[in-house]
């Protein structure tokens, strides 16, 4: 059912609109430059063509059983216009108008009809309240805001569930910086019907998505989040991010243990115990989900850094070594023969202790072989490698390097700087190699790999 | 059960029940008798502590209904002291537990998840560092271990200054909680375990709360 929202044949504006000031247009718009192939319907009884495209009255002169509909009308009139979707048995419909739930008891009684009108239907509504839905892979947008305000990531192996619709734009918005895709992200919004976890559901069937990030306010039903979350995550790395941390709700404060028990601290072990990853802002989010969705977590914590800037290296320890939500990984260590190995490739002043330090001298060919050395190395369970901007030796060739390193061990890479390192990002991520633009976004990306890994492996020896 | 018990459609059970109720599930608990009358005979080993066991009363220490370490002399002291003040409840009398590491187990029905389980810094320290995680139940003695090193008393069970404790007792205590809790899970709103002392040999529960909600007959389930 759900591959009929995130790949369908053929979708319908509702309350399209040539007058750019209008949703009904942005979506539509969307709608036609994303590129989406299946068949496109307008429909405002106003008028007979908008884009270029037939426009239609109402559902009832297109065929029965569009996969999709977007409603671009005022609550009202969407709710209004509901029928005629069951009527012709549309599969999915998005209702963008906000008004509803989020507005009070007026709103929430509007929001009930929506339920009632697709009761026992094989209809089924996305929001309302949304922005919208985004799957690149089937050139499919609709979301609301016009595409010179915002970017939209192209196709990609995130997919990005969000309640909140204007911070989910912004975050895809931000993450086409460096060129970072998505499989598909929805806005649930008010959650009148579709829920976070059918999204999730839907993710986890998606042959396109690696891994799927969350951001949620609330849970629509714990019980059933936590055993599909524990189910998906074994083959799937979750990431969410949950709002209300600050919320001190105790209950049945009689006892200490309810006393204790706030929302945050039970979430928090729910998470870890569903395998789930955690993440506190938005940047995490998608970092974690980049980095969980390139790369297998490492099967230990000892981690070999690689660096031509000294001061990089010793940050990186700091952080890597030090514990961040109870998770603190280790510098690897070499044998003798290991470090005889490296000392090959790197001038007598250069360190090979962990962090292996090539200094200004550092070349992409140096790079190469060292990496080769770790990736061999029995004692080396992750790879940090930074490619760095100032070390005139490095050239673009470092890319497929990491690439190759990355394929044989799990490797995030890390880049610092402005202008060519922002070219190098985005040449990693062309080749999906989990690169970041700070120390501690790299150090980071690589403990969540490892937290999912001792989160897997617990799942599986369960089960 | 006293009928006072009830407090709306919550009952609390007396401490002494609680500890009937582990003690079937295989948890240990301290030795110890249960009395409305000052006993003939006391087959305990001394020092012992005295507690007054009665549902109506949820904080005993608040209103002097608990003292420890007690001698055979000063027991009977205490006990005639203390049954003056709570003529018509039942005592615990139980053996004094030798010093461990103390803990917190915890259940509590939340709203969004259902029944979860808490470990946490025992006695004083649960509110003073708020050092604990939580399951939903049923766990497992693999998610027992990750609650153990969730939390910072957790470093007990690895030794640290010299005190080290038998933190297997502790997991299998934790899984025989949780499934008390599943097996019982209409029933269970909370359950407050403190302290659990942990030894170097195994894992006493020397406190027990347990409130559980009012359904028809439904707390005699959990009793049987």
């Amino acid at each position: 059912m759900f591959e009929y929202l995130r790949n369908p044949r053929t979708v319908a504006v509702v309350g399209a609109s040539p007058d750019s000031k209008k949703i009904g247009n942005a979506v539509l718009d969307n709608l036609v430059k994303s590129g989406f192939s299946g068949h496109i319907y307008p429909v405002n009884p106003s008028y007979n063509e908008i884009m270029g495209l037939k426009c239609y009255p109402s559902l009832d002169h297109l065929e029965r059983g569009l996969d999709l509909v977007v409603i671009a009308l005022p609550a009202r009139k969407a709710i209004e216009f509901l029928d005629q979707c069951v009527r012709n048995v549309a599969r999915f419909v998005v209702i963008i108008a906000g008004g509803f739930s989020e507005t009070g008891e007026e709103g929430r009684m509007l929001e009930e009809q929506i339920k009632v009108k697709i009761g026992g239907s094989q209809t089924r509504v996305i929001g309302p309240n949304t922005v919208g839905l985004l799957f690149p892979h089937s050139g499919l947008n609709t979301a609301l805001t016009p595409s010179d305000r915002l970017y939209y990531p192209g196709k990609g192996n995130i997919g990005f569930v969000s309640q909140s619709g204007a911070l989910g734009l912004l975050v895809m918005d931000s993450i086409t910086e460096h060129g970072l895709g998505v499989s598909g992200f929805v806005n649930i919004g008010n959650r009148a019907d579709v829920t976070e976890v059918e999204l999730l559901s839907m993710f986890a069937e998606d042959p396109n998505t690696k891994s799927i990030v969350l951001y949620l306010e609330s849970i629509a039903d714990g019980e059933e989040f936590f055993a599909r979350a524990m189910e998906i995550s074994m083959k799937k790395p979750i990431v969410v991010l949950k709002t209300g941390r600050s919320t001190e709700a105790a209950r049945a404060a009689s006892l200490h243990t309810g006393a204790m028990a706030t929302d945050d601290r039970v979430l928090d072990g729910i998470l870890k115990q569903s395998g789930v990853i955690r993440a506190y802002d938005e940047v995490e989010l998608m970092d974690y989900g980049k980095a969980l969705a390139y790369q297998v977590p490492p099967r230990g914590d000892r981690i070999a850094v690689v660096t031509t800037a000294g001061g990089v290296g010793v940050v990186t320890t700091d952080l890597l070594t030090t514990s961040r939500d109870g998770i603190k990984m280790r510098m690897a260590t070499f044998s003798e023969s290991e470090k005889a190995d490296l000392k090959a490739h790197v001038l007598p002043i250069a360190s090979v202790n962990n962090p292996i330090d090539l200094t200004a001298d550092g070349s992409t060919d140096a790079y190469e072989s060292i990496l080769k050395i770790l990736t061999a190395s029995d004692g080396v369970d992750g790879i940090i490698a930074y490619a760095l901007p100032q070390t005139p030796k490095i050239d673009m060739d470092i890319v497929s390097a990491l690439k190759q390193a990355a394929e044989k061990k799990p490797l995030v890479a890390g880049v610092i700087g402005y202008r060519l390192a922002t070219k190098i990002l985005m040449e990693l991520e062309r080749a999906k190699v989990p690169a970041f633009p700070s120390v501690r976004r790299t150090t980071d990306a690589m403990k969540a790999l490892y937290r999912y890994g001792l989160y897997k492996r617990r799942l599986e020896s369960a089960s | 059960m006293h009928p006072d018990a009830f407090i709306s459609d919550t009952i609390v059970i007396a401490e002494h029940d609680a500890k009937n109720l582990l003690a079937k599930a295989g948890i240990k608990v301290p030795r110890g008798i249960e009395t409305r009358e000052f006993p003939a005979e006391i087959e305990l080993t001394f020092p012992v502590a005295l507690k007054v066991s009665d549902p109506r009363i949820l904080h005993k220490t608040d209103v002097g209904g608990v003292k420890l370490n007690l001698g055979k002399a000063e027991l009977e002291n205490e006990f005639t002291a203390m049954k003056k003040k709570f003529p018509d409840s039942s005592f615990l009398i139980e053996e004094m537990q030798p010093h461990g590491v103390e803990f917190i187990v915890g259940v509590v029905k939340d709203p969004t998840f259902g029944h979860v389980i808490m470990l946490g810094a025992g006695g004083i320290y649960t509110e003073l560092y708020h050092d604990v995680t939580f399951r939903k139940v049923p766990i497992n003695l693999a998610e027992a271990s990750e609650m153990i090193k969730d939390i910072k008393s957790g470093i007990f069970c690895d030794g640290f200054r010299g005190i080290q404790v038998n933190c297997n007792a502790l997991k299998e205590l934790l899984v025989s909680i949780s499934n008390i809790t599943v097996e019982a899970k209409q029933d269970i709103l909370s359950m407050d375990l403190n302290p659990v002392i942990v030894t170097k040999e195994d894992a006493v529960v020397a406190d027990a709360k347990i409130s559980v909600k009012l359904e028809g007959d439904s707390h005699l389930k959990l009793q049987k």
